[in-house]
């Protein structure tokens, strides 16, 4: 008779495929997951309690480090939260330049997660063609702002430099090259068939599962939930573009990566036509005063990071800092529905089914 | 002459003979090895859009791999305090004698050959088989979950590709009537066994690929996955075997591929004036190219898709291959 | 069978394409002027306006002044001023506050050190620091 043996395996917190310091602890029969369960918490910062001793100014250089990889995101929603309460208006100029850096720093994300997910997957090439067109873009935003990854670029009332000379015209001709590198990643990995097998019912929910689990992003819409807060809550000036959302109706990994690759041509999209639409001239700044100070209050603003919905609650007590800060980290929110997914699934499709849910860690521990 | 040597009664003068002989071969063995590392790192490096090694020795990093087994020969030898020390100790050993072993029964020119036994063939794959005790008894001594993890599925991986290997074979040994690898070579004067036996070339490579533990079928050392493997406890000189062994194994493969399909060291026709030595070195490259290009290009396979294609897809097409050849054999 | 070999061909084409590696240590990285490397500081324009040290996030740099050696100018000197860069994350606020401009960032990056201890900068080393200074620092 032949005896067989449960096996604890700890993935983590150092493993090539957790992305960061995420540790699983798996159950694993053989290769079979019986039982996953995430300990997460090993890039605790406490950004959230260090906020409520910083100046709003200063809260936002932290949120650059939460979600590293599209930082403009962050900052964008800690603005966007204080120039709510504040009511503020925020100039034409400033806010096409807060969409352009957005929108790039949303196919640079995306990128890095194709590239990353396919080094997964075990394909090596993937990630070095990723990165050249990542490298173009953080190039990009280096001249805008400054800093390759942690930009620091928004400021409540608007952003910190204006656009150099001739940036408008380098993100103008960098839209027809990426369509075109686009084709190429297409022609390398899509229709490859091991990757399709790979991917092809894998890590699958239904559209009710995802809502229950407040999954976000690109998470919900592979379920075929129509829900991009760029399109349904329209914020900044999302709404003077026209583009897609896109959904997919699998709720399988294929059906995540589909919706990102075509995330990717409506981000495109969005940052043509703002370049095209930028103002010639107009200031970057809106009056603010001095030190600025959130009126005594609350307020919760939501907007779409690469990753998901990610949110601002500020509490204020009218003080140049803020009461209680909470971020609505959609890494974090992600992440959760992973035990329920991993259960009866073997080894290797652990890492294609947390490869897929797409998390950064700096968000998820905060 | 080496004909000669085994037939004439042992003596140390004999020995000596043999001794140097291998030693050479292993010299040239390991020379191959340092530039096919650079080799496979350079050829990725350019289609990654990358220069690969161009620090040490020159603009071609001519001997970065030098260095790096330098680095690995003087780091300090780990074994986990847990680990089955003999065994550990042992695996790197039995994974690499085999890799050695089999090379002398290929054929590199009609006159550079080690041992020319009957069953040449069989023999290569007889031994090439018993590397796979040896990743599974790294696997197993490491005392790793992950290294255990990586040695079952070697185990099952290899099982379960050998059986496609030599199947896809029989057609080539049908067609030349032997097993001897310089009979097979003879008999594709007049038409290499590529052109009269493409199933079986495909098959024999995929299932190679799947041999040598490359990607899209490196399940047991998947990175990604099991971190390295079973070979994730090693570290210094007994890695470097593991490694050693899998690429003189690459060696071994690319050389039985030339042999098998290509015509081994014989020339395109009118192209005879170029010795063979030049035309084996030519294919033999060919294949490690290829073999390279498919690393960089591919995903991994999933462990049970890579079973459900072995069993079920290159086992039923090399045996419908094995019936095509007979009876085309019969009729023509 | 179609997909995989487009693959191929894909990477195939990739073999003979333009390299896209930066020879980074041997040539130095093309950096647009707002880069935001290790601070300059100019104990000459300081006003010891503390403002610097009260934006900092992370609370890196220290400052002492005294008085003006001339007893007919009002107003502080710069004494001593420290930044640590073991915790300074460049975030650029202090050059942005600073009314006079007397700290302002520089394009030099290479911050790598053998010891913690050198991570600690001084005002000499700050105002030696006068290389690659960033040509426009406020917008």
């Amino acid at each position: 008779m032949i005896r067989t043996e449960e096996m604890l395996l700890n993935v983590g917190p150092q493993h090539p495929s957790t992305h960061g310091v995420f540790r699983l602890v798996v159950k694993i029969d053989g290769e079979i997951i019986k039982e996953a369960t995430p300990v997460i918490g090993y890039l605790h910062r406490g950004t959230e309690k260090l906020a409520e001793d910083l100046q709003y100014t200063q809260i936002i250089p932290y949120t650059d480090r939460m979600d590293y990889l599209s930082a403009m995101t962050n900052n964008y929603v800690i603005c966007h939260a204080v120039e709510t309460m504040m009511g503020l208006e925020i100039p034409e100029r400033a806010e096409y330049l807060r969409v352009l850096a957005m929108e790039l720093g949303r196919v640079a994300s995306h990128l890095v997660w194709w590239g990353t997910y396919l080094l997964d997957i075990g394909a090596v090439s993937p990630f070095l063609y990723a990165f050249r067109e990542r490298e173009m873009i953080i190039n990009l935003l280096n001249e805008l702002s400054g800093a390759r990854l942690t930009f620091n670029y928004m400021r409540v009332g608007g952003v910190k430099w204006d656009a150099p000379e001739g940036w408008i015209d380098k993100v103008r001709e960098f839209v027809p090259y990426m369509r075109q590198q686009l084709e190429g990643y297409h022609r390398l990995v899509t229709g490859n068939e091991i990757f399709m097998k790979r991917v092809k019912g894998i890590g699958t929910y239904t559209k009710e599962e995802a809502i229950n689990y407040s999954l976000s992003g690109a998470n919900l819409r592979c379920t075929g939930v129509n829900w991009d807060l760029r399109k349904d809550e329209p914020y900044s000036i999302y709404d003077r573009f026209s583009f897609d959302t896109v959904v997919r109706t699998g709720g399988d990994a294929w059906a995540r990566y589909e919706c990102r690759m075509q995330e990717i041509v409506e981000s495109l999209k969005i940052i043509e036509q703002a370049a095209a639409q930028f103002p010639a001239e107009g200031s970057i700044m809106a009056k603010v005063p001095k030190i600025i100070k959130a009126p005594k209050g609350e307020a919760y603003v939501r907007i779409e990071s690469p990753r998901g919905e990610i949110g601002c609650y500020i509490a204020s007590e009218g003080k140049k800092e803020p009461y209680r800060l909470k971020f609505r980290r959609p890494s974090f929110y992600n992440l959760q529905i992973l035990p329920k997914l991993l259960k009866g699934e073997n080894m290797a499709n652990l890492i294609t089914i947390l490869g897929a849910i797409d998390i950064v860690l700096g968000e998820v521990d905060g | 002459m080496v004909q000669e040597l085994l037939a004439s009664p042992p003596g140390l003068m004999n020995f000596a003979i043999f001794f140097l002989l291998a030693a050479i071969l292993l010299m040239v063995i390991l020379g191959f090895v340092t530039y096919a590392i650079l080799a496979e790192r350079k050829v990725m490096g350019f289609m990654q859009l990358r220069h690969g090694p161009n620090q040490v020795g020159g603009r071609w990093g001519l001997l970065q791999t030098v260095a790096d087994v330098l680095k690995l020969l003087i780091k300090e030898d780990t074994i986990p305090k847990l680990a089955d020390r003999p065994l550990f100790i042992l695996a790197p050993v039995i994974a690499f004698a085999p890799a050695f072993l089999v090379l002398a029964v290929i054929p590199f020119t009609d006159k550079l050959q080690f041992a020319d036994i009957g069953v040449g063939l069989l023999y290569y794959i007889a031994i090439s088989g018993i590397s796979t005790v040896g990743v599974v008894t790294g696997g197993w001594a490491s005392n790793n979950k992950y290294a255990l993890l990586g040695g079952m599925r070697a185990a099952a991986q290899m099982i379960s590709y050998e059986i496609p290997l030599v199947m896809s074979l029989l057609g080539v040994i049908l067609l030349s009537g032997s097993l001897n690898l310089n009979d097979i070579v003879s008999a594709q004067s007049h038409g290499w066994f590529i052109i009269k036996q493409p199933i079986a070339f495909i098959i024999f490579i995929i299932a190679s690929i799947a041999e040598l533990n490359r990607t899209p079928f490196d399940l047991p050392e998947a990175e990604s996955e099991l971190v390295a493997g079973f070979h994730v406890e090693y570290s210094g000189f007994r890695w470097a075997f593991f490694m050693l062994s899998e690429y003189v194994y690459l060696f071994a493969m690319a050389a039985l591929t030339t042999v098998l399909f290509l015509g081994g060291w014989g020339a395109l026709p009118f192209l005879g004036f170029i010795p063979g030595a030049v035309w084996f070195s030519l294919k033999f490259s060919l294949i490690v190219f290829i073999l390279i290009w498919v690393r960089v290009t591919l995903p991994r396979l999933r462990a049970d898709q890579l079973m459900e294609f072995g069993w079920k897809v290159l086992l039923p097409a090399a045996l419908a291959n094995i019936f095509l050849t007979a009876i085309l054999k019969e009729l023509f | 069978m179609i997909g995989l070999a487009k693959g191929f061909s894909y990477t195939l084409k990739n073999l003979t394409r333009k390299k896209v590696t930066y020879d980074y240590p041997n040539e130095p990285l093309p950096l647009p002027d707002r880069f935001r490397g290790i601070q300059k500081f100019y104990p000459e324009k300081c006003i010891v306006c503390n403002q610097c040290s009260n934006i900092c996030p992370t609370d890196c740099i220290q400052l002492t002044g005294k008085k003006h050696p001339d007893p007919s100018k009002k107003g502080k000197i710069i004494d001593t001023y420290d930044i640590n860069f073991e915790i300074c994350i460049l975030c650029d606020l202090c050059t942005e506050v600073c009314p006079t401009e007397a700290i302002i960032m520089t394009n030099n990056f290479e911050l790598a050190e053998y010891s913690r201890d050198q991570l600690f900068k001084d005002l000499v080393w700050l105002d030696e620091n006068d290389e690659h200074i960033r040509r426009v620092n406020k917008p």
